[in-house]
């Protein structure tokens, strides 16, 4: 408890709100430029923390953490593009909520979202670290295999239209992630002697190309911009505040259900953001009174994205700091500024190393908390640039921002091209019904099920049947359970949509497009 | 010559194109130096380039920044650097035996070649260590292979790669001790505290840096350098316990072929001052410091190739 | 434009295509690498198989709506490779400062014909978005951008 309030009045002076509120700002920047994920915030700001002390570089770091996750939203429902691939899920109702009119009060939800969001995460980390982090590593290959086969589930949801090519589009996205080097056999496969494919297709590549190409072409092709021009506020700024304040916390179910799923998932080592936003917005509409509505511009899926990826945060770093295992991706980077500073992850860090510790556990709460004002002015900025920029110079805009985001994720000039291909084949697959949402989970999911599976089969190599070691363990068999489950609920209620609907000669013109455009046709 | 007029005339235009002043010419280094790390971040070798890298920074005057390009235990990013990477000396690219001799070897199309380019130093050697959960059923060193004699490939010792440094000495530790286990490959050091703490596998075959990380957690049961490791003095030697067995990593760096001479010492004596500025905070983790360059690294890779070479072609043959 | 066209149809013989091109010339590969991807592959040639029959069976969409008009959609993908192409040669700067300029030029034109004189006023604006962008990169992010072949 002392160490707590020591630590508390590190930061509360005037050198430690600054370099939070700069490391937030930072961050949100970096995380709303497509290709910059939060790993890449995280690295490429690293070298400026190396003039601070342990504390303070950590603070920085944490709230550049903290905001990058959150910037990913901006783009997400501004201009249909995952800033980081945190924000996937946001799109799918952030944008129709967008091109509604409804862009300030998507972002509205989201920031709240956020900062609630990053808020769990801290308390989570600072009351329930010790034991939380034995979740972490009980889940072993096999267990890895059924969480990504759970998280294929959520094809069903995402798949706007026919579920067989939901199915399809998540196995093109599978065997896109497979090209390259294999994981585990360490050969190189699918590369047709093209040296520079042995790099594979990244998942950020994928995600940009088929996020934003297809938008720009079809903006292109239209001629208009991606917002109705009256982006009018009903009652304001303060108004669509109030209202999106009032719409999440009346009905906070949503909101606790989406914290705990992005507090578990974010121990899981492995799977990050990604997964946990795409897993939080699946359960919002499963449980959702409407589940139809999303996808149409329903905030609860908006809410659900960005509170889930910003209890991630602070939740990732529970195996981090107990265990030396890194939750996420960009956790990765903190463990190295960790050992930097001649920390080792464990026990001691809490106890001998308290005030740090406890310190920049804290630093990442105030930086959830700024998230609100910085969050909300920032937003009104961009929203307001993007509604008021003519559209001709919005899209060659987005298109350089795209590049440029694509090229700097690994100075690939090779990806740039990858990143148009895809994200060009990607407009016509969206004409005959293939989305990018299900391609892109395939992608994040194929990876963490190969490695799985093919570590499961070598481990159990001396046993008869060597495919039984996938349900030898039980946390295997409730996650198969819970699989069946999900596969069950999800597919059920479509199948009996469908055949009902197949009576009145289908004529739905499938998915989420429909709806916002019908919408927008409106003057 | 030819490298100072490709700067000149990319200078140049970019002069041209902003249409601001300014002079061309400049000594090694003007820009930023680009330090990829060919694994995930986390593992040791990130972390050496984390440290490295304000040293390099305040010494050479430039940024230094570090990528990651894992994947394919480093294969994909030696051979996209051995492809792509200019020899201007601003991209430099951790190497590490016996990834870069074993792969070649092994793989029909490893996409780059042991030699192909200038290693600048080896910066440091990371024994092999063996490590049990702590609850595991093996306290030393001979429960163990005396389990895997009774049960073939029962055993799984989890490492970081295929034909890594930790892969080799599964290998090694098979042929001296006459068992056969099964070696299950991670994606970089990163997942492997998880693996053992999780008894995902019987145990892991990885460097001495996990097995002092892992102190309260997990047990080390023997070490695979000549002399135990200082910052874990408890730990016997593979030597002490009556198998030969010495090995683990040597972690580099290198530049691409036909980088200009100046460049590379400059770039040696950066590395050099750096790695003596940071084995104060390295060796208490487990790491054994190297300053291995010009002729003594062919020596240390044509010593290691004849090692590994019927190891591998051995695995090669099952 | 809308285009008749039986998408489940299409759909499975993609599925089909995409599944060839990775199978037919693959390589020798030892079990742990092929092991997952072989598997995957064969879900993807029944569930395209299964496309194909449904195509015949009972159809879903049988026309495709390209909204807006095909030739800009054309002339979009073709500046956007351009562009990528012309970077590689040209370098990032000039090759983007020419296509930011074209390509707006090009989406303006739709409404209304574009004057000499908005043409001139728009360079400065581009200008200064086109060198912040990439000041940021180059000195904050320190991303090497490409120079362009033609100069080296």
């Amino acid at each position: 408890m002392e160490m707590l309030v020591e630590a508390l009045m590190s930061i509360l002076t005037f050198k430690g709100l600054i370099t939070i509120l700069v490391g937030v700002t930072a961050g949100l920047f970096i995380g709303a430029l497509p290709g910059l994920t939060a790993t890449m915030a995280l690295a490429v700001l690293l070298p400026f923390t190396f003039t601070m002390d342990a504390l303070q570089g950590l603070m920085a770091l944490g709230a550049v953490y903290m905001g990058a996750i959150y910037g990913g939203a901006f783009t997400a429902i501004l201009i249909n593009t995952p800033g980081t691939p945190s924000s996937i899920a946001t799109c799918f109702d952030g944008y129709p909520m967008a091109r509604q009119g409804r862009a300030y009060e998507a972002l509205a939800a989201a920031t709240i979202a956020s900062v609630v969001g990053g808020i769990v995460g801290v308390s989570f980390l600072l009351l329930l670290a010790p034991p939380l982090a034995r979740l972490a590593v009980v889940f072993g290959p096999a267990e890895m295999f059924w969480v990504a086969m759970l998280g294929l589930t959520l094809v069903a949801s995402l798949s706007s239209g026919s579920l067989l090519k939901g199915l399809m589009g998540g196995c093109i996205g599978i065997l896109l992630s497979t090209i390259g080097v294999s994981p585990i056999g360490g050969e190189t496969r699918f590369i047709y002697g093209i040296p520079a494919l042995q790099g594979g297709i990244t998942l950020i590549v994928a995600l940009i190309g088929l996020f934003v190409v297809p938008e720009v072409l079809s903006m292109a092709a239209q001629g208009r911009g991606a917002l109705p021009e009256s982006g009018k506020l009903e009652g304001g700024v303060g108004g669509a505040i109030r209202k999106m304040g009032r719409h999440i916390f009346l009905k906070p179910v949503n909101l606790i259900r989406s914290c705990i799923i992005g507090q578990i998932i974010a121990i899981i080592p492995g799977a990050g953001g990604n997964v946990t936003s795409l897993v939080a917005y699946n359960e919002a509409k499963r449980f959702s009174g409407k589940p139809e509505s999303f996808g149409k511009g329903n905030v609860d899926g908006v809410v659900a994205s960005e509170s889930s990826n910003n209890v991630m945060v602070a939740g990732s770093m529970v195996p981090l700091l107990t265990l030396g295992i890194p939750g996420a991706p960009p956790d990765a980077i903190i463990l190295g500024v960790l050992l930097m500073h001649g920390l080792r992850p464990g026990l001691d860090l809490f106890t001998e190393t308290g005030v740090l510790t406890n310190g920049f556990i804290l630093s990442m709460g105030f930086a959830a908390l700024f998230l609100l004002p910085v969050g909300l002015l920032g937003g009104r900025l961009i929203h307001r640039v993007v509604v008021k920029t003519p559209y001709y110079f919005l899209l060659p805009s987005i298109t350089m921002v795209t590049i440029l985001g694509t090229y700097a994720l690994r100075n690939s000039f090779l990806d740039v091209g990858l990143m148009l291909l895809l994200g060009t084949l990607g407009y016509f697959l969206r004409l005959i019904g293939l989305y990018a949402a299900p391609i892109v989970l395939g992608m994040i999911l194929g990876i963490i099920a190969e490695k799985g599976y093919v570590q499961t089969m070598l481990i159990s190599i001396a046993d008869p049947i060597p495919w039984l070691g996938l349900v030898e363990n039980p946390l295997s068999k409730v996650l198969v359970v819970l699989v069946v489950l999900s596969a069950a609920t999800s597919l059920l209620p479509a199948w009996l949509e469908r055949s009902g609907r197949m009576a009145k000669a289908n004529p739905d013109k499938t998915g989420s497009d429909k709806g916002s455009r019908e919408e927008e046709s409106k003057p | 010559m030819k490298i100072a007029a490709t700067q000149w005339v990319g200078s140049l235009s970019l002069l041209v194109a902003l249409g601001m002043p300014g002079v061309a010419f400049a000594e090694y280094p003007e820009q930023p130096i680009t330090y990829t790390i060919p694994f995930d971040p986390g593992g040791e070798s990130d972390i050496t380039a984390r440290f490295q890298e304000p040293h390099l920074e305040e010494i050479l005057g430039v940024n230094v920044n570090v990528t990651h390009r894992p994947g394919g235990g480093g294969a994909v990013g030696w051979s996209e650097f051995q492809n792509s990477a200019e020899p201007t000396g601003y991209e430099l690219i951790g190497v590490n035996i016996p990834h870069i001799i074993a792969q070649p070897i092994m793989r029909t199309n490893a996409g780059y070649e042991t030699d192909n380019w200038k290693i600048v130093m080896f910066y440091h050697f990371t024994p092999n260590a063996l490590i049990v959960p702590q609850d595991s059923p093996f306290k030393t060193l001979d429960d163990l292979v005396a389990y895997a004699k009774e049960n073939p490939e029962a055993v799984t010792l989890g490492g970081s790669g295929t034909y890594s440094a930790n892969h080799l000495g599964v290998l090694r530790l098979e042929r001296e001790a006459g068992i056969d286990v099964t070696y299950i490959p991670f994606t970089g050091t990163g997942p492997l505290p998880a693996a053992v703490q999780g008894g995902h596998v019987s145990g892991i075959f990885n460097y001495s840096m996990l097995g002092v990380q892992m102190e309260d957690t997990a047990r080390v049961l023997a070490v695979a350098s000549e002399e135990r490791v200082p910052a874990m003095p408890d730990v016997p030697t593979f030597k002490e316990l009556g198998y030969d067995l010495v090995g683990g990593a040597y972690r580099g760096v290198a530049v691409p072929k036909g980088t200009p001479e100046e460049v590379v010492t400059k770039l040696e004596k950066a590395f050099t001052e750096a790695n003596k500025r940071i084995t104060e905070k390295q060796e208490p983790l487990g790491f054994v410091m190297t300053y291995i360059t010009d002729e003594e690294v062919d020596k240390v890779i044509q010593q290691l190739k004849t090692a590994y070479q019927p190891i591998l072609e051995d695995a090669e043959a099952q | 434009m809308i285009v008749r066209l039986n998408t489940d149809l299409a759909a499975g013989i993609l599925g089909l295509a995409f599944a060839a091109i990775l199978w037919l010339p693959r390589e020798e590969l030892g079990r742990l690498s092929i092991i997952f991807p072989r598997a995957m592959i064969i879900i993807t040639v029944l569930l395209a198989l299964t496309l194909v029959i449904k195509a015949f069976v009972k159809p879903a969409e049988r026309q495709v709506e390209i909204e807006g008009s095909p030739l800009r959609l054309i002339i979009a993908i073709a500046v956007l490779f351009a562009w990528w192409y012309a970077i590689g040669i040209l370098g990032f700067l000039l090759a983007t400062a020419i296509a930011f300029f074209g390509f707006t030029w090009f989406l303006a034109r739709i409404e209304t014909p574009v004057s000499a004189r908005r043409l001139a006023m728009w360079v400065p604006i581009m200008a200064l978005l086109i060198g912040v962008f990439y000041l940021a990169f180059t000195e904050i992010l320190s991303v090497r951008l490409p120079t362009g072949s033609l100069w080296s």
